[in-house]
C-alpha cells in the first residue's frame, strides 16, 4: 500500500517537474535525433506544393533543406504542416525546431511571444488580387469594395490600417482558408482577396480563367519574412540565421550550385575559401563540420538558385528581394 | 435517524483530503504553466482585451471599427453567434416538429417524404451540409449587376439580401413606450371582461368583436409609433449596396444547414415522444367524448412534450455549438474572430481559449437551465412534481 502511494506521487511530481527541464540545447537534441523538425505551411504554389510524383518542393521546403544540409551534410528532415494559429504555439512548445515557412518580423512576435528571427529571408508585401473588369488601378479604386480575407500573419490588421488611413471603406469576409477566400472570390461574393503578393500571383494561374484577373502592383504593407526558433538558444538562432545568410553570400560572391566544386577547388577569393571551409574553421565555431556551407550551396543552392527554382516559373521577379547591388534590399552579412 | 443526515467523519475526512489534493494538482498545473510562459518569455495576462483591435468585422450587430478594444470584437462575435444560435434554433424547432408529425400521419406519401427527409439529412456531416449551402446560394443567386429588386428597397445578390434598416427619430422611444402601456392595458381588460364574463353566455360572436375592437386600437398605436421612424434605403455604390442592413450569404447558409440537419434529430424525437403514448390512454379521453384536438390539447401533447424536453436540451445546445462551424464559411462567431483573428494577432493560446470556454459554456448553461425550468413549469402544471 506505502509502496503504491510512493510511486503515485513519485510519477505525479516527475509529470510536474518535466516541463521544467530545459530546452537549451536544440541543436544537440536534432544531431541525436538525426532529423530536423520542421515547421511549413501547405498548399502554397511557390512556396509549399507537392509535385506530381509526391515530393515536397517549394520555397520554404528549401528552407527547411538549407538548415538541414548545414546540420547533417545531407537532407533529412521531417515536415511538420502547420496553419498560422498553430506555428507559434508549435513552436514554443518544442514541437518543432524552426518555423520555416516564416512569419513578419514584427516587434510582438519578437518582444512578447518567446519567438526569435533569423535575418530576413524575403521581403514580402501585402497585395490585391482583382478583376480586370473591376478597372482597379490602384488600391484607393477599392473604397466600399468587399475584400476576403484569408486570418492568419498580419493580413487582417493590414488592410485595417491602411484603409483607415487613407479613410477609405471596406467589407471583409475572413476565411480560414485560403482555398474557400479563392472559390468565393471566383463565384462573385467579394471583389478582391488580398494576402501576400507573391502568393497570390502563384494562385492566379490557379484559377479558372487566369487572364481575367490581376494582382495590384501596389503592396500596402512592408513584410521583412524570416524564420523565427524559440527564445532562450542562443547557438541555435546563429545555426539557423548564418545558413541562410550562406545563400545571399554565395550569390555576391558568385558561387552558385553548379559551380561551387570548382570554387572550392581553385579560387583565389579569401571569402570565399572562408566560405566555403578551405579556410577559418568557421563550421567548429557554430558546432558542425567545416563543410557545413559548401554542403548547403551544393544540395540547395545560392539565392538566386533558390529564387530561379521556385518563383520565376511563376513570372514572379525578384524586385525588392534582389541583392542591393542589382537595387534590391538583400545584403549578405560578411564571413570573416 | 441521525446517520441518515449525517455522514460519518471518516467519509469527511477523504472527502477534504480529495479537495486538497484537487486544488493542490489545480495550483500546480498553473504555477507550471505561469514558470514556463515567463521562462520562454511569452507575454501572459488577460490585458490583451483592452488592446485596440485593428482589424475590422465583416457583420456586427452593434457599431464596430478596427479603432475598438478587443474585448468590443468579442462582443460583437458572441452577438453574432448567439443570433446565429437563436435562428437556427427556431427554424430547425418549426421544422423538426413538422416532420416528426408528418411522419406520422396517415399519408403513406408525406410520412415515406418525411422518412427520407430524416434518413438524407441525419447521415450527411454538417459541415458539408453547410457548404452544399453555402456553394449553392452563391452560385444561384445573381452577380450585384444584376440583383432582384423588390420594391425598389430590397435587393437580393450573391453579396445578400439587402433591407433598408429603420433610423429612430427623436421621440421614438417615448412612442414605443406608449405602445406596450396601450398593449399591457388591452391585456389586463381582456383579462378581467372574461373574469367577469361580460358578454359570455354562449355567444361567441361578442368574443371576437372584443378582440377585434383591441386588435384595432393596438394597430394604431402601432402605426402611430411607426411615425417615428424613417427608413435608411440600401443605394448601389461602386461595387456592391450601401446603408440599411444585409442579411449575408453566409449567415443564410449557416443558419439553412444548422437547422435542416438539426430538424432530422428533432424530427426522430418527436416521433419518438407520440409514439411512446399508450394508446389506452387516447383510447379513454376517447371514451370520455373529447374531440381530437381537445384530445391533442389536453392530454397527447402534455405527456410528448414531457418526453420530448430531454433530448430537445441536448439539440439545442448541439446546435448553439454547431455554431463554430461558422469559422469555415467566413462568418464572424466567436471561433472565427476570437479564436482565429485575436489569436494570430496576440499568440497568447491559454488566455484566448479559456475565455472562449468560459462564453460558450455561460451560454450553454443558460440554454440548459431555460429548458430545465420550463420542463418544471410544464410537469407541475399538469399536477405531477
Amino acid at each position: 500500500m506505502i509502496q503504491v502511494r510512493r510511486l503515485l506521487s513519485g510519477t505525479i511530481l516527475a509529470l510536474l517537474l518535466l516541463p521544467i527541464v530545459s530546452h537549451a540545447d536544440t541543436l544537440a537534441d536534432v544531431l541525436s535525433r538525426g532529423i530536423l523538425r520542421c515547421g511549413i505551411t501547405e498548399n502554397s504554389p511557390g512556396f509549399s506544393t507537392i509535385n506530381a510524383i509526391g515530393e515536397r518542393e517549394g520555397f520554404i521546403i528549401d528552407q527547411c533543406k538549407t538548415i538541414s544540409a548545414a546540420l547533417f551534410g545531407r537532407i533529412s528532415v521531417e515536415y511538420v504542416g502547420l496553419t498560422p494559429q498553430t506555428a507559434f504555439v508549435s513552436l514554443q512548445a518544442g514541437r518543432i525546431d524552426v518555423f520555416a515557412a516564416g512569419a513578419t518580423w514584427t516587434f510582438r512576435r519578437d518582444v512578447a511571444m518567446g519567438l526569435n528571427f533569423t535575418g530576413v529571408s524575403y521581403y514580402a508585401g501585402q497585395g490585391f488580387l482583382v478583376r480586370k473588369s473591376a478597372h482597379v488601378k490602384r488600391v484607393a479604386d477599392l473604397d466600399g469594395a468587399t475584400i476576403c480575407v484569408t486570418q492568419g500573419s498580419t493580413n487582417e490588421q493590414n488592410l485595417a490600417d491602411y484603409f483607415v488611413a487613407h479613410g477609405l471603406k471596406f467589407t471583409p469576409v475572413t476565411f480560414a482558408d485560403m482555398e474557400q477566400a479563392l472559390e468565393a472570390y471566383e463565384m462573385g461574393r467579394c471583389d478582391a482577396v488580398t494576402n501576400e503578393r507573391i502568393s497570390l500571383a502563384g494562385r492566379r494561374r490557379s484559377l479558372r480563367s487566369p487572364d481575367e484577373h490581376l494582382v495590384l502592383s501596389e503592396s500596402i504593407s512592408k513584410e521583412p519574412v524570416g524564420a523565427a526558433v524559440r527564445h532562450g538558444d542562443d547557438r541555435w538562432r546563429d545555426i539557423v540565421a548564418w545558413s541562410f545568410n550562406v545563400r545571399l553570400a554565395a550569390e555576391e560572391l558568385g558561387v552558385n550550385q553548379a559551380n561551387v566544386d570548382e570554387m572550392r577547388a581553385g579560387s583565389k577569393n579569401a571569402e570565399v575559401r572562408r566560405l566555403l571551409g578551405v579556410t577559418g574553421g568557421f563550421g567548429k565555431d557554430l558546432g558542425l563540420s567545416d563543410d557545413w556551407a559548401y554542403n548547403i550551396i551544393k544540395l540547395v543552392g545560392n539565392y538566386a538558385d533558390v529564387w530561379e527554382r521556385n518563383f520565376t516559373p511563376m513570372g514572379v521577379d525578384r524586385g525588392l528581394n534582389n541583392l542591393w547591388s542589382n537595387g534590391g534590399l538583400l545584403s549578405a552579412l560578411p564571413f570573416r | 435517524m441521525k446517520r441518515d443526515h449525517f455522514p460519518d467523519y471518516r467519509t469527511l475526512l477523504y472527502q477534504a483530503i480529495l479537495l486538497v489534493l484537487a486544488g493542490g494538482l489545480a495550483f500546480a498545473i498553473f504555477h507550471t504553466t505561469q514558470t514556463n510562459l515567463e521562462r520562454l518569455g511569452v507575454h501572459s495576462g488577460f490585458d490583451f482585451l483592452w488592446l485596440r483591435a485593428g482589424f475590422e468585422i465583416g457583420q456586427s450587430l452593434i457599431s464596430y471599427g478596427p479603432d475598438s478594444p478587443i474585448i468590443a470584437a468579442l462582443w460583437v462575435a458572441f452577438l453574432n453567434t448567439l443570433l446565429l444560435a437563436l435562428v437556427s434554433i427556431c427554424l430547425s424547432t418549426i421544422l423538426g416538429f413538422a416532420i416528426g408529425i408528418s411522419r406520422l400521419s396517415g399519408n403513406w406519401l408525406l410520412s415515406q417524404a418525411a422518412k427520407a427527409y430524416v434518413e438524407i439529412f441525419r447521415n450527411i456531416p454538417v459541415l458539408l451540409q453547410i457548404f452544399f449551402w453555402y456553394f449553392i446560394v452563391l452560385r444561384a443567386l445573381p452577380g450585384t449587376q444584376n440583383s432582384y429588386r423588390f420594391f425598389e428597397a430590397i435587393f437580393l445578390s450573391n453579396r445578400g439580401l439587402f433591407l433598408p434598416s429603420p433610423v429612430l427619430k427623436e421621440g421614438f422611444w417615448f412612442a414605443l413606450a406608449l405602445v406596450v402601456m396601450v398593449f399591457v392595458a388591452c391585456t389586463v381588460l381582456h383579462r378581467w371582461m372574461k373574469q367577469r364574463r361580460v358578454g359570455n353566455n354562449g355567444h361567441v360572436w361578442r368574443n371576437y368583436a372584443r378582440i377585434g375592437l383591441m386588435t384595432i386600437v393596438l394597430m394604431f398605436f402601432i402605426w402611430f409609433a411607426g411615425s417615428f421612424v424613417s427608413w435608411e434605403i440600401p443605394r448601389l455604390g461602386r461595387f456592391s449596396y450601401q446603408g440599411g442592413m444585409v442579411l449575408t450569404p453566409e449567415f443564410v447558409a449557416l443558419a439553412f444547414g444548422l437547422a435542416i440537419y438539426n430538424a432530422s434529430y428533432i424530427a426522430e424525437i418527436v416521433r419518438s415522444a407520440f409514439q411512446s403514448i399508450p394508446r389506452g390512454v387516447v383510447e379513454a379521453a376517447e371514451s370520455l367524448g373529447l374531440r381530437k384536438t381537445a384530445i391533442l390539447r389536453l392530454v397527447t401533447l402534455p405527456l410528448a412534450l414531457r418526453v420530448i424536453m430531454p433530448p430537445l436540451t441536448t439539440v439545442y445546445l448541439n446546435i448553439f455549438k454547431s455554431t463554430s462551424l461558422a469559422a469555415a464559411i467566413a462568418y464572424p462567431d466567436v471561433m472565427s474572430v476570437f479564436v482565429g483573428t485575436v489569436n494570430n494577432l496576440i499568440g497568447q493560446p491559454l488566455e484566448i481559449m479559456t475565455v472562449t470556454l468560459l462564453s460558450y459554456a455561460f451560454v450553454a448553461f443558460a440554454i440548459s437551465l431555460l429548458m430545465h425550468l420550463y420542463s418544471n413549469k410544464q410537469a407541475l402544471k399538469s399536477g405531477e412534481k
